[in-house]
């Protein structure tokens, strides 16, 4: 308001002050919020197309071939934002790991895993994989749409022939991506695909220098598929392994924004889960697990990672982490935990929690991934399994409130870790499944 | 963030009015910028139209903590203001978080997340001074992925590197070995890469890197990386080669 009391609107001189009361604003806006569908937010388009069709015409033309979801994949339909069916592989999986969370937080992908040897369910975790490079690319710039393509692709070859070291058929496992970041970056590269004939040439000679074609022919999903995708079909016979109850715990979710913010029309949301207004991964397990789910004002915000922020300009990840996020989870939602299903955010919103002492913000909410919690209540070990030790924030409450003894737990790890250094390891698997090819590969 | 001009480019810092006379290159230099940019593979599908509604700028992570707007990178290129695409490519562009949540919501279809992207591209083919400080703290992870296929390692997340991430980096203590090996997966035994990378598998993603063009980038942004990346990329192909032709070996005496 100015000296002479002139409010300045940006709304024109035709604009007039409605002169609300205080509580009559409150109830205006609450309307509004309440009507808002928040699912129209990301459907307000006129051009939105659906990629596969190009790619059945393109293996119609003989361009492409598809790498099929099959019947051996025990697949589950799941609806996507527009209504369009998504085929999810429950079995016979291959993994496509995360670096961020094999490097960093590696109870994510051992939670996952755990979880399909609970739900026998077969997988191939091998050494034959890259990153996506994708985390490189969006924070540096260095990259591009050929390099990003042919990685994509050479790994998905893998995933598709990779069953031929167990001798199995090719297309036996089907790839699972762990990283929301590869989950975006690859959906976007296929559309990139699919409409230039151009990048499918280069990727072509890339490719057939590498042996990574099959018949002369780039491989092409017919599904990218991410791991919460898994776990959210699975989620009924997830659930029906809890051993631990959870009615008590109040569950905030962070949805990454690579997951349903890139490529956005082939996220699922399932009208069972806040009525389809908002991605239904992650929120439908904490719901059949019979947790709390907690709606907050800044659900919709990203996590502050930010790529080349994280590294070099953390002033900002870590301001957004505990501003946006973990201040509004623990004051507005009364949060025991945040729950999310991508690695970036895991990883920001976690270590970037201690620093806010500095500054009197000490939230300390635990943050950890929708599987590890999964996996938490049927009974894994905190630490062996959840590896519970490489977050950042405080979880021993978390814990205590499940009524899970993190003390003897604790204990019990560091007795496993002498057992470790005189080589008594126990895995999830037989360890020499995990070389395929090369040095130390035995058929 | 500071920069040293290149022979004929201007000193950050000293913004070029957009519709000023005083062009900070000369104008045929500013539109083969833009023309790199307009011709991306990407571009066309990222920009589509743009109405100045803002709903990107009001979404935005970036907007509450820098002088960046979405709509502003939208608008330029859009009204193809060669001038303040080059002011904006030598700082702004690098504010973006990449979240794309302005992509998800732009009523017009527009990625502005992805027009950074171009941009960012754009900047390292061209060698922008901006773009080489501001990548200079990345030369660890770009090391690590060049030559070994993982961005990440452990045993590159330290107190030392990450002092406000807290004194524990884990809240077990003991040799980092060893708690790499009681994680229950045999592949994130490691401590140089997030998991265990197969020779041949680092060695095709080089062949991927020298064929697609991102080498030479490499080259023009940091020349000492790129020769480091070289040398032991070269190692690894004649390690590759030694074990091939003991197979071969291998091979013949049965």
């Amino acid at each position: 308001m100015s000296d002479n009391g002139e409010r300045f609107t940006g709304h024109g001189e035709e604009w007039r002050d409605a002169r609300l009361s205080a509580q009559d604003a409150r109830t205006a806006t609450s309307w509004v919020e309440a009507k808002i569908d928040k699912r129209a937010l990301l459907t307000n388009k006129d051009r939105v197309e659906d990629v596969r069709d190009a790619m059945w015409q393109l293996e119609k033309d003989g361009e492409i071939i598809v790498h099929r979801v099959g019947d051996q994949h025990e697949p589950v339909m799941a609806k996507t934002l527009y209504g369009w069916d998504k085929k999810i592989p429950t079995n016979q999986l291959w993994h496509h790991k995360s670096c961020g969370q094999c490097g960093n937080i590696p109870g994510y992908p051992a939670s996952l895993l755990w979880l399909m040897n609970q739900t026998e369910t077969r997988y191939l975790d091998e050494t034959d994989q890259t990153s996506c490079t994708a985390w490189n690319y969006h924070g540096s710039g260095i990259g591009n749409i050929v390099s990003l393509a042919a990685v994509f692709l050479r790994n998905f070859h893998q995933a598709y022939v990779s069953a031929q070291a167990e001798g199995l058929d090719p297309g036996y496992y089907y790839p699972l991506v762990h990283c929301g970041t590869s989950f975006g970056n690859y959906k976007e590269v296929r559309h990139f695909l699919m409409h230039s004939a151009e990048l499918r040439e280069q990727v072509r000679k890339i490719l057939a220098k590498l042996d990574r074609l099959i018949d002369g022919k780039l491989l092409i999903p017919e599904e990218i598929v991410h791991y919460s995708e898994w776990l959210h079909v699975m989620r009924g016979r997830i659930a029906d392994k809890q051993q631990i109850d959870a009615s008590n715990i109040r569950v905030t979710i962070h949805p990454a924004c690579h997951v349903y913010k890139m490529v956005p029309e082939d996220v699922i949301y399932d009208d069972d889960v806040l009525d389809g207004n908002r991605v239904a991964v992650s929120t439908g397990i904490m719901q059949e697990m019979g947790t709390q789910v907690i709606d907050y004002s800044t659900w919709y915000d990203c996590c502050g990672f930010g790529f080349r922020h994280i590294i070099s300009e953390r002033e900002f990840t870590r301001s957004f982490a505990i501003d946006r996020k973990i201040k509004v989870a623990v004051e507005e939602a009364r949060a025991d935990v945040m729950v999310g299903h991508d690695t970036g955010c895991i990883t920001t919103l976690d270590k970037n929690q201690w620093i806010g002492k500095a500054v009197g913000k000490d939230y300390a909410l635990p943050v950890l991934a929708d599987c590890q919690v999964a996996a938490l209540l049927c009974g894994a070990h905190p630490y062996k399994i959840v590896q519970m030790h490489w977050h950042a924030s405080p979880f021993e409450d978390l814990l205590e409130k499940l009524g899970i003894d993190w003390q003897r737990a604790k204990a019990e790890f560091e007795g496993y870790l002498e057992e470790v250094a005189q080589g008594k390891i126990e895995t999830l698997y037989e360890p020499r499944r995990a070389i395929t090819s090369g040095e130390g590969y035995r058929p | 963030m500071t920069s040293s001009p290149q022979s004929g480019q201007r000193a950050v810092g000293k913004l070029a009015d957009p519709i000023g006379a005083d062009a900070p290159l000369d104008r045929e230099a500013l539109e083969e910028i833009f023309d790199d940019i307009r011709t991306h593979p990407r571009y066309d599908s990222e920009l589509n139209g743009c109405l100045n509604c803002g709903i990107c700028t009001a979404t935005c992570p970036s907007a509450h903590y820098y002088d960046y707007s979405p709509r502003e990178i939208v608008q330029l290129l859009w009204t193809e203001n060669v001038e303040g695409i080059y002011d904006a490519m030598q700082e702004k562009i690098w504010a973006c978080a990449q979240c794309y949540t302005c992509a998800a919501r732009c009523p017009f279809g527009n990625s502005p997340g992805g027009l950074v992207m171009v941009m960012r591209e754009v900047a390292i083919k061209h060698g922008m001074e901006s773009a080489k400080e501001v990548l200079r703290p990345f030369s660890r992870v770009m090391l690590k992925v060049m030559t070994t296929g993982n961005q990440l390692a452990p045993n590159m997340i330290t107190p030392e590197h990450f002092p406000d991430w807290g004194p524990n980096i884990s809240k077990v203590e003991a040799p980092l070995n060893i708690l790499r090996k009681a994680i229950p997966m045999p592949t994130l035994h490691t401590q140089e890469t997030a998991w265990a990378v197969n020779l041949k598998t680092s060695i095709e993603l080089y062949t991927i890197w020298e064929e697609s063009g991102v080498l030479d980038q490499l080259e023009t942004m940091d020349e000492n990386l790129f020769d480091v990346i070289v040398d032991i990329m070269d190692e690894k192909r004649e390690d590759y080669a030694d074990w091939l032709e003991e197979q071969d070996d291998d091979d013949d005496d049965d």
